[in-house]
């Protein structure tokens, strides 16, 4: 069905300012693709080019392989979900979601068809005849799906369109969008600030910062395989651990110091810390990786810790804690009775740690950039 | 203060509004009621007792007939009519095409255009006569409707623009986008999404603009010459003689000129009342 392919893509503002710089991403056809970053990170921009509302400064945008950097947005064949829904105040969610349709001259009877379609998938059936001032945040946001699938384009494009629902009715309409995803079997490109929904969502993420993509690949490559620090903190909640230790090398032997406590890291990462030897690098840990030592040792090492702050979430438990110098959050069962100012031992599990260089804040272990490519 | 001087103040605050509120009324009113008078006392009784407001003695309706059939005040509203109607739509037609641009397109010399608009707003009419009158002349246009037609459209451009170019700036960026991902043109979007959205102002600046052009009288004088084209506010400076002015047939056709401009408002005061107030909050 369609195939979007970013080249070398990059927007310049007016007054130089840059929003987007040489971006490479393809979505492939049936591809539910999140885009996700901090605000100001490029990421709507980069969607509002694809939707051909924004000027293309450099490179090329390719859908199934026609090249559309000129292409008006309607004649890309896409639709777009707004973040503040953007339906026609005048007009009846009939008239909101048969709009496009009677542009396209399309067949009254056929209008009718498609549109009564899309409203029952939606289940807004019974508001038609209403207009968009008559709904509730979570309707409206309905009726902007539905006039995006009676279109029945080759790409949707949804700028983060849950961000104003309040947050029982964001978990609904994401299960809702990911079904609509396998229903409509359609290519989807989706941005948001969320981690957690481009986790959920995503078939493929886009992680952007300060207008470069970081990373490409899937939810759970990502989270395991985080190509920097940023990535490796901005996927996940709690995020991860990040605590700076030396590593020394005692007689071959790769050591962390911390200098409250010492790990011995796997041996697959041993051999790629060894050139650091001597010198400072991030160990990042993720909060379910900090397992409570009930013995005595691990044959990794202990982290000896104070805890700090207990948070009882009912199935877990969130605890914050803190060597001398370094706070870390660790997620445990919730059958432990820590409270604050309890010493805590962890055994982390190494396998499962990440190292990045100080000074780039690079991955030390290899990692894809892009997980596909 | 105890509560009794307190209450005391509050009746005296609200008797002082009462009375100040009504004597302004009173004064407001007084022209109208000297006209409304005026326009059903005979002649003989204005020249008789010239205390204008007081009530006729006979109500002599027949000044309306009068005023409307021999001092040809039917004729001057029909031609009233006929310059206002085309008028008020050709300069909402216009300027609403020029606010619609000037609202949601980026271009160069958006704000300096936006400013000429504002200060053609600003040149007196006084600079304006002579330069517009040869000019009309030159053109061949002067005394026609078509040539009065012309200019007010085009006086009145620079306040319309302004006027619905600031409304159209406040509907969301997102009703000229998303219309255009749903394949809709530039003029499509202009009348099938901003327009409608624009409703309010549409119908205030409507009700303005009729009133205004209606009661003009500078333009008509400039441009027009002949007595069978002639408006209403011309046709009632007409009926002021040398010697000697009916004043009662001139108060029956000033109310009968105003009768228009009064029905417009009141038709469309709803929306004249929501097009100003329009944005003073979010809502």
């Amino acid at each position: 069905m369609a195939k979007v392919e970013l080249k070398n893509i990059g927007k310049v503002y007016e007054g130089n300012v840059r929003a987007v710089d040489n971006a490479n991403i393809t979505i492939n056809d049936k591809e539910f693709v999140v885009f996700v970053g901090p605000s100001g990170c490029g990421k709507s921009t980069t969607l509002r080019m694809i939707a051909g509302l924004e000027d293309i400064t450099e490179g090329e945008l390719l859908i199934d392989g026609k090249l559309v950097n000129d292409v008006p947005p309607k004649d890309r064949d896409i639709a777009m979900v707004f973040q503040n829904y953007a339906l026609y105040p005048h007009m009846t969610v009939y008239d909101n979601m048969a709009f496009g349709l009677k542009i396209r001259k399309v067949p009254k009877a056929e209008i009718d068809k498609r549109v009564r379609e899309a409203a029952r998938i939606l289940d807004i059936e019974k508001l038609l005849d209403r207009r968009p001032k008559q709904l509730s945040g979570g309707q409206r946001q309905r009726v902007a799906v539905g006039r995006a699938i009676v279109r029945n384009p080759k790409v949707f494009l949804f700028d983060e369109p849950l961000s104003n629902l309040d947050a029982k009715l964001r978990v609904q309409m994401r299960a809702e969008i990911i079904e609509l995803h396998d229903r409509l079997d359609a290519t989807m490109i989706y941005v948001t600030h969320d981690q957690i929904e481009a986790m959920t969502m995503g078939t493929k993420i886009v992680v952007m910062r300060d207008g470069k993509v970081q990373q490409i690949g899937s939810p759970l490559y990502m989270y395991n395989h985080p190509i920097n620090k940023f990535v490796a903190g901005f996927i996940g909640s709690p995020p991860m651990n990040f605590l700076t230790v030396k590593v020394l090398d005692e007689g071959g032997e790769i050591i962390l110091d911390e200098g409250s406590f010492r790990l011995k890291p796997a041996a697959d990462h041993a051999a790629l810390l060894k050139p650091y030897a001597g010198r400072e690098v991030s160990f990042g840990i993720r909060p379910e990786d900090l397992v409570v030592a009930e013995g005595g040792s691990a044959p990794g090492g202990l982290i000896k810790a104070k805890v700090t702050v207990v948070e009882p979430l009912g199935a877990e438990i969130q605890l914050y804690a803190t060597t001398p110098t370094q706070p870390m959050v660790a997620k445990i069962p919730p059958h432990h009775l820590y409270k604050s100012g309890d010493e805590i031992a962890f055994a982390p599990v190494m396998d499962k740690a990440r190292y990045f260089d100080r000074e780039t804040e690079l991955s030390i272990l290899p990692v894809k950039f892009d997980e596909q490519a | 203060m105890t509560k009794v001087a307190s209450s005391r103040w509050r009746a005296f605050r609200a008797a002082a509004f009462y009375v100040t509120a009504t004597l302004l009324v009173a004064v407001w009113l007084l022209p109208l009621v000297i006209g409304v008078f005026t326009s059903l006392k005979s002649m003989d009784e204005i020249m008789a007792n010239p205390v204008m407001w007081k009530p006729p003695k006979a109500l002599r309706f027949e000044n309306f007939g009068e005023a409307w059939n021999r001092a040809g005040m039917g004729r001057y509203i029909v031609n009233t009519f006929i310059v206002t109607i085309p008028s008020v739509a050709g300069a909402l037609a216009v300027s609403s095409l020029a606010a619609f641009a000037l609202a949601f397109y980026r271009f160069r010399l958006n704000k300096a255009v936006l400013v000429l608009f504002v200060a053609g707003m600003l040149v007196p009419f006084q600079m304006l006569m002579i330069p517009v009158f040869r000019m009309s002349n030159g053109l061949g246009i002067d005394d026609s409707f078509g040539g009065l037609i012309l200019f007010h459209i085009s006086f009145q451009l620079g306040f319309c623009t302004f006027f619905l170019r600031n409304f159209m700036k406040q509907i969301p960026y997102s009703q000229i986008e998303a219309p255009r991902i749903d394949g809709a043109s530039d003029f499509t979007i202009y009348a099938r999404i901003i327009m409608p959205l624009a409703l309010p102002s549409i119908a205030a600046l409507a009700v303005l603009e009729f009133t205004w052009i209606w009661n003009d009288l500078l333009w008509s004088l400039v441009l027009l010459r002949s007595d069978a084209i002639k408006t209403v506010t011309l046709g009632l400076a007409n009926m002021q003689g040398e010697f000697i002015t009916t004043y009662n047939l001139t108060a029956a056709g000033s109310i009968l000129a105003a009768i228009a401009p009064v029905a417009v408002f009141l038709a469309f005061q709803r929306y004249f009342i929501e097009g100003l107030t329009m944005g003073a909050d979010k809502g």
